[in-house]
């Protein structure tokens, strides 16, 4: 059977943290992200594969609930600002109550 | 540059990139990308000399004062911007007789765009980084971003000296009280996606949590249904399917992703509070 390109879940597991480590998900100052295919090379392994686990790293590294966390930072921080912006306590008051 | 291209091809560019909306227009040299390869315009368009970068379409002061972030989250589209890219890109192929390539807003895998809008805006000379990460245009503050790569030998600008980040009263607030709008409102030490510090009155971002920061920024996006489609595949209950999929969270991802080819974004709380990001005028 053909199908789509699937990655192979052990290989994802052995190697997510590590390519968002060099993908520079979580940027630190002093590194430069590398590409798929510089980092396909330091880990040997094909390009695909680090594209392929990168892209499901991407989508893994939060649960659902954070997506939810979200929404309630946005909410909050919004009427904050609404509050301020507007000169209308009240607005900050509806989020937090 | 070149004696291909007419004198002063490159002011009408610019000027056409005005007429169709844009508020700022810069050009790069394609050869000062100083991305990995396969990241570079010559990577999308062999023989690329230029990118043409237009800004503009940025979200209105009433935008900013919305009390629903539902709101910004439904209005912050690059599709106006994304318009007067493809407008030039044809009139450079027709007045000119060069190829130009518009670059595409979405992404050519996972959440990797297929050339940093950004580096091209900070190369053309129309924005500076921000402490919070977003490109800033001195004068207009935030904005959205279009690129095209061409063949054409256009005259270059220079990028900026002097950055619109950090602004005066956030090297105030930095003396005051150690951080900045944008630290405060979403420091990664509190569950937000930033670190950073101002030194010698430069911004230095030092921690960026990008996959936080995209459940922030594309909340109802492509992550977001991809999230609920798992958590539905794995719920055996049919009754519990049914309120993950008929629920708000899911119904309002569909309203955005329908909104095909258009890249919305979701968040702009560092942006909101950042006084180089927009205007704050009093209106009535």
């Amino acid at each position: 059977m053909m199908g789509i390109f699937r990655l192979d879940p052990e290989v994802y597991r052995r190697h997510k943290d590590e390519v968002l480590q060099l993908a520079n998900s979580f940027q630190r100052i002093d590194r430069r992200g590398l590409s798929d295919a510089e980092i396909a090379e330091k880990l040997g392994l094909s390009e695909r594969v680090v594209t392929e686990i990168r892209c499901v790293a991407e989508r893994d590294c939060y649960s659902l609930d954070e997506w939810e966390k979200a929404i309630e930072f946005k909410d909050r921080a919004c009427r904050e600002w609404a509050a301020l912006a507007l000169k209308r306590p009240d607005l900050k008051r509806d989020a937090d109550g | 540059m070149s004696d291909d291209l007419p004198p002063g091809a490159a002011a009408v560019l610019k000027s056409a990139a005005f007429k169709a909306g844009a508020v700022v227009c810069g050009i790069a040299d394609a050869a000062a990308f100083d991305a990995p390869a396969g990241q570079r315009p010559a990577d999308l368009l062999p023989g690329a000399r230029s990118v043409v970068v237009v800004g503009g379409a940025q979200p209105r002061v009433g935008d900013w004062a919305a009390t629903s972030r539902a709101v910004l989250e439904t209005m912050g589209t690059t599709e106006r911007i994304q318009s007067v890219g493809r407008r030039l890109a044809q009139l450079i192929e027709s007045e000119y007789g060069y190829y130009a390539l518009f670059v595409p807003p979405g992404t050519v895998s996972g959440d990797r765009p297929f050339l940093s809008l950004m580096r091209a805006a900070e190369l053309a000379g129309v924005g500076t980084r921000s402490l919070a990460g977003p490109v800033l245009n001195r004068e207009h503050g935030f904005l959205y971003w279009s690129a095209v790569i061409t063949t054409a030998p256009f005259e270059t600008d220079q990028p900026e000296v002097e950055s619109a980040c950090p602004a005066e009263p956030c090297r105030e607030m930095w003396a005051r009280q150690g951080t900045t709008p944008c630290l405060e409102v979403c420091p990664a030490s509190r569950g937000g996606c930033l670190e950073g510090r101002l030194e010698n009155g430069r911004a230095v971002r030092t921690f960026y949590d990008a996959p936080r920061c995209h459940t922030r920024v594309h909340t109802h996006w492509i992550g977001g249904f991809q999230k609920v489609l798992e958590e539905t595949l794995n719920e055996p209950d049919k009754d519990k399917r049914k309120m993950l999929l008929y629920g708000d969270f899911f119904t309002r991802t569909l309203w955005a992703v329908t909104y095909s080819s258009t890249n919305i974004a979701q968040c702009f709380e560092c942006m909101r509070v950042c006084p180089a990001a927009h205007p704050r005028k009093e209106l009535r």
